[in-house]
């Protein structure tokens, strides 16, 4: 028995040695993830945020000071994109993820853009470094640091933002279907969220100033709706031709399986639209979605070849949890990591204020690209080509697959209509 | 035209709603804050028999109606009757199994958008130049069917007769040797097996997430309390009118103002008349 007992602490001893002492002996780095955890902006970065600190740490971790030292996640629900939740929630998440748990670095959330936004004033009092990888695609959250650069210096934005996915990328996308198919009529449905507001505002204006028309002012709808028909069937009295969509609520499905059953003959496009981002949509909608255009916001949210490190992150991803990368918060949270890594050890210290130069100064090519935060407002700069900048990603759902279409240099496919709209 | 179809679908999923809601309150007296729950863990029941026991569609959904029903007798049976008559007390421990059964579904992973029921019918028919998916004229027709059916049971039956009588005067029931813990547990049993016919009927319109046992509970109680609390006659014809002036917000006033409506109607229909538009006739005649 003594013997047994012996042998066990002995082999404890040894793989202590072999793997636990250097993780032990080193202070982890901690990141806290204020995260809604049981929406799929939550979760799809905290799994890409988890897959991109396995990694660092199997590679030794992050060296600090001539120190390796391993990243360590604490993540925290925050409810910000539950209807009926307020704000206070998610600040009291990130407000515990820095007294209670430490966190070094905030990675991820907020991720609704109005408690993101409430969230700014308490990180930079804590002077804590935050890189916002998922949800948040309001303009204002840069704007407001451009215009108070001193305070909100800490606050860095690593994915895409709605005003560049709109005139960006969406209008380009939509100027060449238009083109391609002889369309020019869209109507507007968004989700009563800041973000998706503002995003139907600026959408409105801007294609009608191309010569569009928009049919009526955009249709907006609560959180939770579950009934789409009257504006759907408003489309298709309209004539409408292009469905603008702006939702990150779960129910946008329901409006694709009517618009489905309806059969409204005018083009879905999402330009947020949750429900389709995931690669489940398919068997969900038993391929009601089909022809559904969706903009996952960055590069490597599905399939294609934007970068060498691509198709690379889209396999470990596959790899780790058992399928393709589902919401646009994804690659942008992996990368969000991998940049922080970068200038920690450029720093070479965790020190706020030495890390926010070293941000600043970031230039690495990820998974969607070039990736360098403009150095007033700290959001990341997009672009067209990945040699540039961080690109983005419009995918189509064509027999069961998502094909991205836009932009031109990265596109996998052509877009297609639906047969009864030929 | 637009505004008479779909406010008919509108209106009959609303009633849908809130039949078993009435029905509970009716019998027993009871607001059952859990029925919001129970519709979307039958949902979650009928889609895990099968996608994951593979089960046929039919069986599926029979299985979890009975089981729905016997979450809501044991409900009953191990919780509620202990605090039976104190209704501060009811409300806050029935919505707590709610809350506990909807949070206990997401944190068991029925998360995301991507659980959904088939259609049990494709296609689209035109009526008056309208289009509507065979799955809503199936939802008016089952819809009418139920709420005949549940006026011939309280009529024609026994256990009916027995819950009427108990709805109408509960002592005076139980001094003609009707069980009045038997009936509020059979009352409860057939209120959420209500609820798991309305979630079979209206989730394959969309997808079954959490939140939405939130709005249900919220969309029956403001059915319940315009029609009259308790009286399922009310709850229809409540459910017609919210549900119609819902259709007609949305149209003339925008998407975003359709939810106030329910709202609306429970703060009106409480400054203006608290009993609801049956309160009155409730006292008198029956509520079941």
């Amino acid at each position: 028995m003594k013997i047994t007992k012996l042998l066990w602490v002995l082999m404890g001893v040894l793989l202590l040695t072999l793997y636990g002492v250097p993780a032990l002996a080193a202070e982890p780095i901690v990141l806290g993830c204020p995260l809604a955890t049981s929406y799929l902006y939550g979760w799809d970065a905290e799994r890409a945020i988890q897959l991109a600190v396995e990694e660092i740490n199997a590679g030794g971790g992050v060296m600090v000071g001539g120190q390796k030292r391993p990243f360590k996640i604490e993540t925290i629900d925050t409810r910000d994109l539950e209807p009926g939740v307020p704000v206070s929630e998610a600040l009291l998440a990130v407000e515990k993820l820095i007294l209670e748990k430490k966190a070094d670095f905030i990675v991820g959330g907020p991720v609704r853009s109005e408690a993101a936004l409430a969230a700014m004033d308490l990180l930079s009092k804590y002077k804590k470094i935050s890189i916002l990888s998922t949800g948040v695609l309001t303009p204002k959250y840069h704007a407001r640091v451009a215009e108070n650069y001193d305070k909100y210096k800490y606050l860095f934005r690593i994915s895409g933002e709605a005003k560049w996915i709109a005139v960006g990328e969406q209008i380009p996308a939509l100027m060449d279907i238009g083109n391609k198919f002889g369309l020019d009529r869209v109507y507007i449905m968004v989700q009563d969220v800041a973000w998706a507001r503002g995003f139907g505002g600026i959408f409105a204006k801007v294609m009608a100033g191309k010569g569009w028309t928009v049919i009526g002012k955009p249709q907006i709808y609560p959180t939770g709706t579950t009934d789409f028909s009257m504006g759907l069937l408003k489309a298709r009295r309209e004539k409408a031709q292009v469905i603008i969509i702006a939702m990150d609520m779960p129910e946008s499905s329901i409006l694709l399986k009517q618009w489905y059953d309806l059969r409204v003959p005018a083009l879905p496009f999402g330009s947020i639209i949750a429900a389709a981002e995931q690669p489940g949509f398919w068997k969900a909608t038993e391929g009601k979605g089909e022809f559904t255009l969706a903009n996952v916001v960055n590069a490597g949210n599905a399939p294609s070849n934007a970068s060498d490190w691509t198709m690379k992150f889209v396999k470990a991803y596959e790899k780790k949890w058992g399928l393709e990368p589902e919401g646009y918060g994804t690659s942008s949270s992996y990368m969000a990591v991998y940049t922080l890594k970068a200038a920690i050890e450029k720093a070479g210290t965790l020190d706020s204020d030495a890390v926010v130069k070293a941000l600043e100064a970031t230039d690495i090519m990820g998974v969607y690209g070039r990736i360098r935060f403009d150095p007033k407002s700290h959001q990341v700069i997009p672009s067209l080509d990945p040699k540039e900048g961080a690109v983005g990603t419009i995918f189509q759902w064509q027999a069961g697959k998502r094909v991205v279409v836009f932009p031109q240099s990265i596109a996998m496919g052509d877009i297609q209509l639906p047969p009864w709209m030929k | 035209m637009e505004i008479l179809v779909y406010g008919t679908v509108n209106s009959v999923a609303l009633a849908l709603y809130a039949l078993g809601f009435a029905m509970v309150y009716g019998v027993s007296r009871l607001p059952n804050f859990a029925h919001g729950a129970l519709f979307i863990i039958n949902g979650f029941v009928v889609w895990t028999l099968l996608n994951t026991l593979k089960l046929n569609y039919f069986l599926s959904i029979v299985l979890a109606l009975l089981a729905t029903a016997a979450i809501g007798a044991l409900m009953y049976q191990l919780v509620l009757i202990r605090i039976r008559g104190m209704a501060i007390s009811e409300i806050i421990a029935s919505y707590a199994i709610g809350v506990a059964i909807l949070e206990g579904l997401r944190w068991g992973g029925f998360r995301g958008m991507t659980y959904t029921l088939p259609a049990y019918i494709e296609g689209v028919i035109f009526i008056g130049g309208v289009p509507v998916d065979l799955q809503r004229v199936l939802v008016v027709v089952i819809g009418i069917a139920i709420f005949v059916l549940l006026w011939l049971f309280t009529r024609y039956t026994r256990i009916g007769l027995a819950l009427k009588g108990m709805a109408q005067d509960e002592q005076a029931a139980m001094m003609l040797g009707i069980d009045s813990d038997i009936m509020a547990v059979v009352a409860m049993a057939f209120g959420s097996a209500l609820a798991a016919l309305a979630s079979v009927l209206l989730l394959p319109l969309g997808n079954i997430v959490v939140e939405t046992g939130y709005s249900v509970l919220i969309l029956a109680i403001a059915v319940c309390i315009v029609g009259g609390l308790g009286s399922w006659m009310g709850a229809i014809l409540a459910a017609f009118l919210i549900g119609f002036t819902q259709i007609l917000t949305e149209v003339y006033l925008g998407t975003h103002f359709k939810m106030v409506v329910a709202l609306l109607a429970i703060i009106l229909t409480l400054i203006l008349r608290p009993s609801g538009l049956f309160g009155r006739q409730k006292e008198l005649e029956e509520r079941v």
